[in-house]
């Protein structure tokens, strides 16, 4: 196991919301497949949304760009 | 019906009336009926304000049974909704805490706003895929129920079609619209609950009359007598009673609570005691208000839930401690009364009991407003037949 899954399932066993959105968003950024790359953007987006965090902007940004998310909810 | 009971003899002249039938305190079929056609279909109480006090704040609460939410949304506007996901019907919330930003359901992260839109539905096209023809996020918002908030009491309507919550209440709220005001909570120290083995109707009914106060509440007959008491009664809508005697209680050193600002001066010395119907007791004072809100639990099982507020937000600790106490010790005084009678009702023969013509108004004023309630109720699904 990677390290960057080692830190995710750590962030998901405790619940590190914050976390979860940072190494998703890792996750996104180290993959080359776009359907890799947005399924776990849509991961860091959800976990932003239920924190209220303002990365949830940007990140949706990035689906839509892809068609993934509409730009406007 | 099959279980119809005879509530004609209900609605005669309090002289000539019988109380309702013993099925209606113990028949859960009744209760089931009276569900629908006493609480449901009116303004009931759910909670109250101050469960939620900031913004973000959700409270999971079952109201008979239906899984509700209670929240404080972005503007500071309390919302119901029931507590269930679009999706599969996953219980979204399930202890009471703050929503930081979106309610995600802990299932397949479905995520909603706090004023109930549907805003994420991750993967719904496939993974990564975050929309769907099929899926119109605007018409999946999370299922509200109608709410008013009246002196801090969350009010619901399960059905939907009560009548404006002013229309429906407007006496009232007239009534008491020198308490309708900011009122703060007193907090922790005042709130209780009391867990009462009778039918939630008993409460009322004996919260709404002062016949049981020399008997039941002796310590009020030192300066609060029997002949110090008026009853309330607006035909079709509320009940109860009220004092000219109100005494307003003092620490040590001989202070009291600040009175409300620019009340009439009919509150220097009255109080009022009024069950608003279906399930709400509440009381007003120069300086205090209390809400008892029931929640039927079952045909024989009802909790209170006591709040008491006051005329301003900062109020000294200890004398509001005394207070809580005083009002606990005088609802503690009622717990016998009304197991009793619910006792008293398993007993065949028993028939709804006589009022006493002139005592009992208020009291049959609520039996009259069940039974009208159920005879639409019986009526519209006799038609609907």
């Amino acid at each position: 196991m990677n390290t960057l899954d080692h830190q995710l399932l750590e962030a998901h066993s405790a619940n590190d919301t914050a976390a979860l959105v940072t190494l998703y968003a890792q996750a996104a950024d180290q993959t080359d497949n776009i359907n890799a790359a947005c399924f776990y953007l849509t991961h860091a987006y959800v976990f932003a949304l239920e924190r209220g965090d303002e990365a949830a902007d940007v990140l949706r940004e990035r689906l839509a760009a892809h068609g993934r998310e509409p730009l406007q909810d | 019906m099959d279980n119809a009971t005879n509530i004609n003899v209900v609605r005669r002249p309090i002289h000539e009336a019988n109380g309702l039938p013993n099925a209606h305190y113990i028949d859960p079929s009744i209760f089931d009926e009276e569900k629908h056609a006493v609480l449901f279909s009116q303004w009931a109480g759910f909670g109250v304000g101050a469960q939620v006090p900031e913004i973000g704040d959700v409270v999971p609460q079952t109201f008979l049974g239906i899984p509700l939410l209670m929240l404080r949304d972005k503007t500071g506007k309390v919302r119901v909704f029931q507590n269930t996901c679009r999706h599969r019907g996953m219980i979204l919330v399930e202890e009471p805490r703050k929503i930081e930003g979106a309610i995600r359901c802990p299932y397949h992260s479905w995520c909603y706003s706090t004023e109930g839109r549907l805003i994420s539905t991750p993967h719904v096209g496939g993974p990564g895929q975050n929309t769907h023809e099929g899926i119109d996020r605007t018409l999946l918002g999370l299922i509200e129920i109608r709410s008013y908030v009246w002196m801090d009491i969350v009010w619901i309507n399960i059905s939907g079609d009560a009548p404006e919550f002013l229309d429906a209440n407007g006496e009232l709220v007239a009534q008491w619209a020198d308490f309708d005001k900011p009122l703060f909570h007193g907090g922790e120290n005042s709130t209780f609950q009391l867990a009462l083995d009778c039918n939630w109707k008993l409460a009322v009914e004996n919260y709404c009359e002062s016949y049981h106060l020399p008997w039941i509440h002796p310590g009020l007959n030192s300066y609060s007598r029997l002949e110090d008491h008026y009853h309330i009664e607006v035909p079709e809508k509320y009940s109860g009673q009220g004092t000219w005697v109100y005494r307003q209680l003092k620490d040590d050193a001989g202070n009291t609570f600040p009175d409300f600002a620019d009340i009439d001066e009919k509150w220097d010395t009255a109080a009022e005691y009024i069950s608003v119907f279906p399930n709400v007791l509440m009381g007003v004072h120069r300086d205090h208000t209390f809400a008892i809100i029931l929640t039927p639990e079952g045909p024989e099982k009802t909790i209170e839930n006591i709040h008491l507020y006051y005329a301003e937000p900062k109020t000294d600790a200890d004398l509001r401690a005394k207070n809580t106490e005083q009002w606990k010790l005088i609802f503690n005084e009622d717990i016998f009364v009304v197991e009793g009678m619910q006792r008293g009702r398993h007993a065949p023969q028993f028939d709804g009991g006589r009022f006493s013509p002139a005592m009992d108004g208020p009291t049959h004023l609520f039996h009259d407003w069940v039974a009208s309630k159920l005879q639409i109720h019986r009526n519209t699904k006799m038609a609907t037949k």
